[in-house]
């Protein structure tokens, strides 16, 4: 019946381990829940053995689930708490090594020298075999020491918790040290009273085993409900997050798109104007009148062109791959940030060397790429307040089909551990700053099959470079 | 040639630069483009005539700092602004700096021209005042210091009596000074030597 629960148990986490494979604790607690059913069926034939022989190989058996038991405990408790000292650890699972390893080959087993006969005690109302007469071998102290050496891990590992004065520290050190430490010890305290005695105690781990199993299975459902809350809340966020964003992004494209449309359109009005003014002089200078009309027509492409622009920018779409010519895109997103440049008093400046190969990509989302940098560029340097304002966009072809581009700032820089933290969810040094552009922007780069990273530039800024695809035969 | 006046562009966007000097030539107006600010700095001079018709929002100088920069060089000429959208900050710090409107690229053809014409009204009008102002103050400059003195003394109200008490001189001296200031000055009247005064601005 326990073994049957503690299965349930072992399968049940199994279950909740298999989609987060790099939740440990829930792993040690499927291998502890499967080893106590082995457990506990062992012990169970050893009260029904009818002979010797019998009762020595539920012994071997005991033996091989205990140990898997005892090291998912150990290693439970080293990654759940994260304390606890790795040399003690991996001195007991020597141990418990030697002692597994002992049971299989010495005859009869590691801790008897010889089982004579078995006697009979009744446990809970029934009739169950124990050793009746045996002499024990001088090997008998490993088994021991080695489970008394466990105590002693578990309670270092839980009083330095303690000592962090954290109350969810505390509170996990607690649970430890109830669920894990005291059966322990009351293990090491019965198999003293077997040996030493020659008290006929039958074999009852598995009550132990189980009141483990109990506990942890609380303290990881806790755990898991609490963190799959979290989850669902952070998606809410980034759900919130993202709508934030193209409402603010939204925003911000209207704002350029009534600037960038106001020069082409305040210079087809004026020249029409103008226009008008000749045809109502005495003799219209035709050729003037040429050219106004040429540059009309010039002007109106190029409003179109913004709105094109813009329109690509707003419609959402999948990732569409294809070779583009990186200096247009670039041009493109240059042309975009202009005038918040112009405003801002920030040069941008744009080294492309000629002959560069197309790369491959999605020109809606590269450009969402180039822009953030080079957005991010200019925030850092009218943060700072440097007097040099600039922005350096360059692009690179490098070995192996790739071509690197890097958007250098003059801003002040950062200190490294800001360094680290910058392509963090949600992390910024801006007063109204989402902290998403950067993971965005890698994520965008990585399904690219590039990389996006940082470093600190040639002056006192930061560059930021990735790498694309060269669009065609050559690439990976 | 200009018959409306000078008109001194400053937009970094050729095209929008090449329609606008293209449609104000063709209503009459003296126009000198430049596509920086940088570059009306550096030939505008104190006796400069006209308006500046400026970007608000230009490459390294912008249209602000433009016109802090050219009143700081002693080049006092009447802002209109130019602006893709207006916003509200720049627009009341270009009026407090003196700038005599603040238009939408696209405004209309009328209103453009008008507030042109307001702010070269308005720069002829200074510029007359200041002629006067300086005229005035030339003939004001043939005094001689003990005649500045007195001066200051007459326009206050002071009697010939209390002047001579004032200076330690004799009170022939002071009537002998007073003739000499109004023979000088030209003018018959107590009256008219004070307001004379105050409109050169040469006593405070």
């Amino acid at each position: 019946m326990e073994a049957a629960a503690a299965l349930t148990l072992g399968v049940s986490y199994a279950l909740a381990w298999l989609p987060d494979r790099r939740n440990l604790p829930n792993l040690m607690f499927c291998l502890l829940a499967v080893a106590v059913a082995g457990v506990a069926r062992a012990e169970v034939g050893m009260m029904h053995s009818a002979t010797v022989a019998e009762y020595l190989d539920w012994i071997r058996w005991t033996h091989l689930s205990l140990f898997v038991a005892l090291v998912a405990q150990l290693l439970f408790v080293h990654v759940y708490l994260g304390t606890g000292r790795v040399w003690l650890l991996s001195t007991i699972i020597a141990a418990r090594v030697a002692v597994l390893v002992g049971n299989f080959q010495l005859h009869p087993s590691l801790t008897w020298q010889e089982i004579s006969s078995l006697g009979h005690v009744s446990f809970l109302g029934e009739q169950i075999s124990v050793v009746g007469e045996g002499v024990t071998r001088s090997w008998q102290w490993l088994p021991s020491v080695s489970r008394m050496l466990m105590v002693v891990f578990v309670a270092d590992a839980v009083l330095q918790l303690w000592r962090t004065r954290r109350p969810e520290a505390r509170r996990k050190a607690l649970v430890v040290a109830c669920g894990i430490g005291i059966p322990l010890l009351s293990a090491v305290v019965l198999g003293q009273i077997k040996v030493f005695e020659g008290a006929q105690v039958p074999p009852i781990q598995t009550p132990l085993f189980v009141a483990t199993l109990l506990v942890m299975a609380f303290e990881l459902s806790r755990g898991l409900s609490q963190s799959q809350y979290a989850r669902r809340e952070l998606e809410e966020l980034r759900t919130e997050v993202a709508r934030a964003g193209r409402v603010t992004a939204l925003g911000q494209l209207a704002s350029s798109l009534a600037h960038e449309l106001s020069q082409p359109l305040g210079a087809i009005l004026r020249n029409a104007e103008a226009a008008e003014l000749h045809l109502a002089g005495p003799a219209p200078d035709l050729e003037e009148l040429r050219a106004i009309v040429a540059d009309i027509g010039r002007d109106d492409r190029r409003a179109g062109d913004v709105i094109d622009q813009m329109r690509a920018l707003i419609k959402r779409r999948s990732v569409e791959m294809q070779p583009l010519p990186l200096d247009e895109v670039v041009h493109d997103v240059i042309s975009m940030v202009h005038p918040d440049a112009v405003a801002r008093h920030v040069a941008l400046d744009c080294v492309m060397p000629p002959g560069l190969p197309p790369v491959n990509g999605d020109r809606v989302h590269l450009s969402q790429v180039l822009l953030n940098l080079i957005i991010n560029g200019m925030d850092a340097i009218q943060a700072s307040r440097t007097d040099i304002k600039r922005v350096v966009i360059e692009a690179q072809q490098q070995p192996h089909g790739q071509v690197e581009v890097a958007v250098t700032d003059s801003g002040p820089g950062a200190a490294p551990e800001i360094i680290g933290k910058v392509f963090d969810p949600f992390f910024t040094t801006k007063a109204t700053g989402m902290g998403m552009g950067l993971p965005i922007s890698r994520t965008i780069i990585e399904a690219h099959g590039g990389r996006l990273w940082v470093e600190r530039g040639r002056g006192p800024g930061l560059t930021f470079r990735f790498t694309l695809q060269q669009a065609g035969g050559s690439a990976a | 040639m200009s018959e409306r006046g000078v008109v001194h562009l400053v937009d970094d966007d050729a095209s929008f630069r090449t329609a606008i000097r293209r449609m104000l030539t063709a209503a009459g107006f003296e126009v000198h483009a430049f596509a920086s600010g940088a570059e009306l700095l550096a030939r505008a001079s104190p006796d400069e005539h006209g308006c500046v018709l400026a970007d608000l929002q230009l490459p390294e100088l912008s249209g602000l700092e433009l016109q802090q920069e050219l009143g700081r060089a002693g080049v006092a000429l009447p802002f209109v602004f130019l602006t893709g959208h207006g916003d509200v900050p720049s627009a009341v710090c270009a009026m407090r700096q003196g700038a005599v409107d603040f238009l939408d690229k696209c405004a209309p053809q009328d209103t453009l021209i008008a507030a042109i014409e307001r702010a070269l009204q308005r720069e002829a009008a200074e510029r007359e005042a200041r002629a006067r102002q300086e005229r005035l103050a030339r003939r004001f400059a043939v005094l001689t210091a003990r005649e500045w003195e007195v001066l200051r003394h007459v326009v206050n109200g002071r009697m010939n009596k209390q002047i001579s008490a004032d200076l330690g001189i004799h009170e022939r001296t002071v009537k002998l000074h007073r003739t000499a200031i109004t023979t000088k000055l030209g003018v018959r009247s107590v009256a008219e030597l004070t307001t004379l005064a105050r409109e050169a601005g040469v006593l405070r």
